[in-house]
């Protein structure tokens, strides 16, 4: 029984994780072989990192054994995770700036059984280990000083400075020019022939049909196939990855567009994100798509058009007039809306009431000069809008943090819809919300549509973006990388744009 | 819809749950009947008159701590600022004539105010860090003006001044009527108007604030510029009670300030307070004084109660959040 089990040096069978009511992983089996890369695939909320953070330790599983080496480990943090010998390195960077690439490498063991630090050997260890990587980095530097790219390959020294087995990898090339790539690939296959176990999540599929020897794709939670890279290709992949219906979750539209464009960016660029060279024009009654993989630059790029982050040129015009937006108020001040996808932390104003939180934009419309506020004219606003979005409360003057997500977003949403938006971008609209309050939210969006508002929707969700929209338009690497009219909607024509491939001819 | 008291006291757990919510001003009432039991003095007109003309210059900077702390800011500025005002008003009053005097007293406090206010909000600097420097730069302001010695009043306008500060209308002393009109002012403009709701949006969620179009920066540049008029009002109080302005004045008081505002439930992250409960704070502090000075404790065991009294008073609002 052993033997046949030493086949692999880790094997997930049968993971299921929920959060509150939300699924996210359902009987999800992955199995890894000693040295070997194995590519880890999917859409945006396919449940790839939460499956990574059931290995590392951060996420406790609900259902499911973990075995790793023939034993089965049942990590509780990070740390123990650690101790197992899996390491991860994730998106967002987890170094300390302020100190030495030799500190963080070693951060874990800085102190351990040791009164005296023995600071050459750390630092002559962590420069050997670096320069086994093959990048020039001097381990005495302090982090906050290295360029991004130096600071991923830090990420992955400090990886592997322990005893590791099976090491993952979470998007580390987003960073990387093609040079970086190729060394970081040479790395990968050296630490391969050492025997360790790799898990490589990647969008981008050429670089796992070079580096990998087997893949496993997960779909909404499910493991849709694993196999050797050899018996595939990026055609089925990709199948893999999509392939699911429509379901009758998007209200049908039939709102008349206008011809003249009511909002107009011109060749916007930012100046501290990757957004640039973003045209586009949304009509009035329009609801216009905007997709792309995570980090591709669609929330920055509302962002930067709404005055919150800093533009290095561009134009940006308004019923046909040129408008400068250099502050969410002065966007503001033009009836442009924003509804932000981190709901908690940008969205809403969780401590207060609901009553205090949809008024915040349209005080104009319910106070006297001197600021006072007319609170019959507030109530009759408010009430109306929680009647109107069907917000779940039993009073105006409930804290929002008492709502559940779906409630809680119809909040957010209200804000804007309070006051006569011309232009409302709304980044995604449903993430974490029930299926119930998804078609409400819908509505919501086609009936604000009606009334001759340009509205953009940035979102992850495909089935959802393709069921909403008129237009989708889809970015790749901070700017627009193609357009698809209705048409022309497919998940696997958004993938394709979405990962920099032109789309399949079919004649 | 909201449970009225009476439907409250009668839910389950619900007197305890009243108590926990109502919690300053359950202790306020407790330890006005505990003061009441312990000493045959505490409700004489004399007693309860002084008490109120003790608290009015706390009570005064610390309703403008509060709407600093409203935003998220803190303010350690004030008590400084109360000798520096009181020195120049001391000043301004034996030149001008006594509603000049205020007047530019009261704009001078907003002038200073705005130098924390434009270094928290356009220089992007620790409210902590800014205030704590004007907190210095006032307190050696007052006594270089000052020369270090008090400036008494010498003119009509101060003797008149110093009347008003020292009598009483329907029995009430006319600076805690002042601090009651301001206290008043605050509830008002916090839940009516623009301002008030502005600024407690701002605490709860700056982010959020920003995103939905809010000039964050001005409304948090006012907080100070106000705190500072207020600090103003309470240094022209304090020094027309004692007919001068000496720059020894408002020693610590921020600290009381601050005490107050947190007794009074205030979260010092922003976003929760009021000024009703800020102002049972200032009382609350107030009362300790009073009592354990009627009953011939030290001032030494005093700030051991008083520190108590915060720890307590703050534990029990861990319980409402909960």
């Amino acid at each position: 029984m052993k033997n046949s089990e030493n086949e692999y040096r880790l094997e997930m069978t049968g993971i299921s994780k929920s959060f509150g009511v939300v699924s996210v992983l359902k009987n999800v089996n992955l199995k890894v072989k000693p040295a070997e890369i194995h590519a880890l695939l999917g859409e945006n909320g396919a449940g790839k990192s939460t499956l990574i953070k059931i290995l590392s330790g951060v996420h406790q599983k609900d259902a499911g054994t973990v075995v790793l080496d023939g034993q089965e480990v049942n990590p509780k943090n990070t740390h123990e995770g650690q101790i197992l010998g899996i390491n991860v390195v994730y998106q967002e960077l987890s170094l300390v700036n302020d100190l030495s690439v030799a500190e963080n490498i070693y951060l874990h063991k800085l102190g351990a059984n040791k009164t005296w630090m023995n600071w050459k050997g750390l630092i002559q260890d962590a420069q050997e280990l670096l320069d086994s990587l093959g990048f020039k980095i001097d381990a005495s530097a302090k982090v906050k000083n290295l360029s991004i790219v130096q600071k991923q390959v830090v990420e992955i020294a400090k990886a592997i400075s322990e005893d590791t087995k099976v090491l993952v990898l979470d998007e580390p090339t987003t960073v990387f020019d093609p040079k970086d790539v190729k060394k970081l690939f040479n790395i990968l296959f050296k630490l391969k022939e050492k025997g360790i176990s790799i898990i490589y999540i990647s969008h981008h599929l050429d670089e796992i049909f070079s580096i990998a020897d087997s893949v496993t794709v997960l779909r909404d939670g499910v493991d849709t196939g694993s196999m050797a890279i050899a018996d595939t290709d990026k055609d089925g992949v990709i199948h893999l990855m999509i392939g699911r219906e429509l379901k009758d979750l998007y209200p049908a539209r039939n709102i008349k567009i206008g011809e003249v464009p009511i909002f107009e960016v011109k060749n916007l660029t930012a100046k501290d994100t990757m957004v640039h060279n973003v045209s586009f024009h949304v009509k009035p009654g329009e609801v216009l798509g905007i997709a792309g993989l995570g980090g591709s630059g669609r929330t920055e790029t509302a962002k930067l058009i709404f005055g919150a982050d800093k533009k290095k040129s561009g134009t940006l015009i308004l019923e046909g007039k040129e408008i400068k937006t250099n502050s969410p108020v002065d966007a503001a001040g033009y009836q442009i809306g924003f509804v932000s996808e981190d709901r908690k932390e940008e969205g809403v104003f969780l401590p207060l009431s609901i009553r205090r939180n949809i008024s915040v934009t349209s005080f104009d419309a319910i106070s006297s000069k001197l600021g006072f506020i007319n609170v019959e004219n507030e109530y009759k606003k408010v009430l109306g809008l929680i009647e109107k979005l069907n917000i779940k409360t039993p009073s105006s003057e409930v804290n929002v943090k008492n709502l559940s997500g779906g409630n809680q977003q119809k909040v957010a949403l209200a804000k804007w819809l309070s006051i006569d938006s011309k232009v409302i971008f709304i980044d995604e609209p449903t993430r974490g919300v029930d299926v119930g309050a998804k078609i409400e939210i819908y509505n919501l969006i086609n009936e604000v549509a009606k009334k001759g508002v340009g509205v953009v929707v940035i979102s992850s969700d495909m089935p959802e973006i393709m069921g909403i929209s008129d237009r989708i338009l889809v970015m790749h690497e901070g700017t627009f990388y193609g357009e698809l009219q209705k048409e022309q909607f497919s998940e696997e024509n958004i993938l394709r744009y979405s990962i920099g491939e032109p789309l399949k001819q079919y004649n | 819809m909201a449970l009225t008291i009476k439907e409250q006291l009668s839910s389950p757990g619900g007197i305890l749950k009243f108590l926990v919510k109502y919690n300053t001003i359950f202790i306020f009432i407790l330890l006005v009947i505990f003061s009441a039991l312990i000493s045959d003095v505490f409700f004489t007109s004399v007693n309860l008159s002084n008490l109120l003309k003790q608290v009015s210059g706390i009570g005064i900077i610390s309703i403008g701590m509060l709407i600093v702390i409203l935003t998220g800011g803190i303010d350690l500025s004030v008590g400084s600022m109360v000798a520096l005002l009181a020195v120049t008003f001391a000043i301004l009053v034996n030149i001008f004539a006594l509603p000049l005097a205020i007047l530019m007293t009261i704009v001078i406090g907003f002038g200073l105010g705005s130098v924390s206010g434009y270094l928290v909000a356009y220089q992007k600097m620790a409210p902590f860090v800014a205030t704590l420097a004007l907190m210095t730069i006032a307190r050696g302001l007052s006594f270089i003006y000052s020369k270090g010695s008090p400036v008494t009043f010498t003119t009509v306008g101060g003797q008149y001044m110093s009347n008003f500060a020292n009598n009483a209308t329907l029995g009430i002393p006319n600076i805690a009527i002042v601090f009651f009109i301001i206290v008043i002012c605050t509830m008002v403009m916090l839940r009516y108007n623009v301002f008030g709701r502005l600024i407690i949006a701002i605490g709860s969620n700056e982010e959020a604030s920003r995103l939905s179009g809010i000039k964050v920066n001005k409304y948090k540049f006012l907080v100070y510029a106000i705190s500072g008029a207020l600090a103003a009002t309470a240094a022209i109080i304090v020094a027309s009670r004692t007919n001068l302005g000496s720059p020894n004045m408002g020693m610590a008081w921020e600290l009381d300030a601050i005490a107050a505002v947190v007794i009074g439930g205030a979260s010092l992250n922003g976003g929760k307070g009021t000024a009703i409960n800020t102002l049972m704070g200032v009382l609350i502090l107030g009362l300790i004084g009073n009592i354990l000075n009627l009953l011939n404790v030290p001032s030494y065991p005093q700030q051991v109660v008083k520190g108590a009294i915060i720890i307590f008073a703050v534990l029990l609002q861990r319980f409402e959040s909960k």
